[in-house]
């Protein structure tokens, strides 16, 4: 079979129109904490290219609406290099940061100012992550602000595009579906959580379940309006989902009843304009295969193995939903980028393969983020991939 | 009579329904059942019944929060005749999330769990260094140090906390169990603990077996 370039083995896998010339392999995000300790802080093209690893380029860029009276918030100083996301706030919706005196973490107080009132909510961070320490919904009613008040991006199509075409047949050009301004994550429910906290919001699907829907519904109405936005964008895959709906912490009542039924909305609007969708859930998701393969998304992915939390039996989910999406991780960083052998690494390569890799359909990838990693061992993770070929093993 | 309310008593705790057994457990008690009666054949055996839904793939953790919840608001009734009884808890148990870990979902259910199974709990909360563990230890009587962390970033915390006890001559005084999604039995043993735990459920049993109640 003829080499493909990383972006045909990537779209080849993640279509499943074909099998790959080889094992499709990439990382999640790649952390600044890592290219900083041990890579000198190179930039994530050159992470890829020094590793011979298929690429994603991650760009989430918004633009304005002016005649909303929309701006980019003047307070955000730091763009992140992994996503350029500058958020944008209108004079209903500013966002105030003040820095809070700790000893031990980066602590921060967001307020986000409305006419009728104002929302504040604490991030703690250190080298690694960032953290909520004081949760933005305290009222139930908090909710209401949120509704009337918060502005919801829309996607600078045109930077995404000229990205895409600088990136060319380097990668997949990757983003998300946006969440709530200054921390949250893509999916409804997931969103829902980092504002009013895990347990306190699985009680409520208890205790008062219109008010969840009730919020529910305002988190998913910002994203339809950035999904709609998506149209004619050159993105490749973007990221639904988080970590907060895997069968580790929720159960199949509240997927079925609180999960499901938004992000399903969002995936078939994002196949309206064109767009694919990767359902991302870190964390157990042996139970909820069926259920998160029924929203039809393009691609699953983290597969977390047991080794780091999750519940992960590749060949049985490869059996399960393999014929439905791309699945994409299955890697068990914490235990082979760090602390073995090469050999081990690569017969952790092999496993992933072997036992999900059948006709294609399967992009190897860490499951999740790495924080620390031995230069050799990720040489040996990228060289091994290169040599799972799907003929020679019968795949 | 007694028994009917202790069904119900248990039932209430496995179905979740927290306005429901506070109010049987204090009908319960107007019927002159014995505390240490309604707490084990109530709502410890409601709690273990809890936990063997969830071993067994039926119940996941927001039955388990709001079974924990309901058992809690009942033992706010019980407690002052558990007292009153002088029925002793099982065992006490120190809790908390590790340094630099601000997850508290699993140690939250983790602690009530064992609540529900006879345990006091001194919940520690989130965030907590080493020497909050070696100071809790050093000025009470727990039989038990249970530690959580969610990330593989904040796991070593375990490590020094082991460390820090074992620097303060307290290391025998406590045995200490450990669990959180990227913790393993290996690492356990690595690090010098006594037990290891995948889940609140199973960490009731490995608790007692610990303290020789099980």
């Amino acid at each position: 079979m003829c080499a493909m370039t990383s972006r045909q083995r990537m779209l080849t896998a993640l279509t499943r129109s074909g099998i790959p010339d080889r094992l499709p392999v990439t990382t999640h995000h790649v952390m600044l904490y890592f290219l900083d300790k041990y890579m000198n802080g190179i930039s994530y093209p050159e992470f890829f290219d020094t590793f011979g690893l298929d690429a994603y380029v991650w760009t989430v860029p918004y633009k304005p609406d002016e005649a909303r009276g929309e701006y980019f918030d003047p307070n955000q100083t730091f763009i992140h290099p992994l996503d350029h996301t500058h958020r944008i706030v209108s004079d209903c919706w500013r966002i105030e940061t003040e820095s809070i005196l700790d000893i031990q973490h980066k602590t921060t107080r967001y307020r986000f100012v409305t006419p009728k009132g104002t929302l504040s909510m604490v991030l703690q961070g250190n080298e690694y992550t960032d953290w909520v320490v004081e949760y933005l919904v305290k009222d139930k009613r908090d909710i209401d602000l949120i509704a009337e008040y918060v502005t919801h991006p829309r996607c600078d199509i045109e930077s995404v595009n000229q990205t895409a075409t600088a990136f060319a047949e380097r990668g997949l050009v990757r983003g998300h579906i946006c969440y709530f301004d200054v921390y949250g994550q893509p999916g409804c429910w997931q969103d829902a959580v980092e504002l009013v906290g895990m347990e306190r919001l699985i009680l409520e699907t208890y205790d008062d379940p219109d008010w969840v829907h009730e919020l529910l519904k305002i988190l998913q109405a910002r994203k339809q309006t950035f999904i709609q936005s998506l149209k004619g964008a050159r993105y490749d895959l973007l990221e639904l989902g988080g970590g907060a709906a895997s069968s580790t912490v929720i159960s199949p009542k509240i997927f079925d009843e609180f999960v499901a039924p938004y992000d399903c909305r969002l995936i078939e609007q994002a196949h309206e304009v064109g767009q694919r969708i990767v359902y991302h859930t870190c964390g157990g998701m042996m139970p909820f295969l069926e259920r998160i393969a029924a929203m039809k998304p393009d691609a699953m992915e983290t597969l977390t193995p047991t080794g780091m939390g999750g519940d992960m039996r590749l060949s049985e989910a490869k059996r399960r939903i393999g014929d439905q999406v791309c699945m994409i991780g299955g890697f068990d960083q914490f235990h082979y980028f760090v602390g073995c052998t090469p050999a081990e690494t690569r017969a952790e390569v092999r496993r992933c393969f072997e036992e999900t890799g059948s006709n294609g359909g399967y992009i190897l990838s860490p499951s999740d983020h790495f924080f620390d990693a031995d230069l050799d061992l990720l040489r040996a993770f990228a060289d091994e991939a290169h040599q799972c070929k799907y003929e020679s093993v019968g795949l | 009579m007694s028994e009917q309310l202790l069904q119900d008593i248990r039932q209430g705790i496995i179905e979740g329904n927290a306005k429901l057994v506070p109010q049987k457990v204090q009908a319960a008690l107007d019927a002159g059942l014995p505390p240490g009666k309604i707490l084990t054949e109530g709502m410890i055996s409601a709690m273990a019944e809890v936990g063997r839904l969830y071993e067994e793939g039926e119940y996941f953790v927001p039955e388990m929060l709001i079974a924990a919840r309901a058992m809690k608001q009942g033992l706010a009734i019980l407690k002052p005749h558990l007292v009153n009884a002088n029925v002793q808890p099982v065992g006490k148990v120190i809790a908390g999330s590790v340094q630099g870990d601000l997850h508290d979902i699993g140690k939250n259910l983790v602690a009530l769990m064992l609540e529900g199974a006879g345990f006091e709990i001194q919940d520690l909360g989130v965030d907590v260094s080493p020497q909050k563990f070696v100071d809790t230890v050093r000025a009470g009587n727990a039989n038990i140090v249970a530690m959580s962390a969610l990330l593989t970033t904040t796991m070593p915390r375990m490590k020094d906390t082991v460390e820090a006890l074992k620097a303060a001559g307290l290391r025998d005084k406590v045995k200490i169990i450990i669990g959180g999604a990227p913790v393993t039995e290996a690492y356990a043993r690595e690090i010098g603990a006594d037990g290891y735990s995948p889940d609140a459920s199973q960490a009731v049993g490995l608790a007692k077996s610990l303290v020789g109640s099980a």
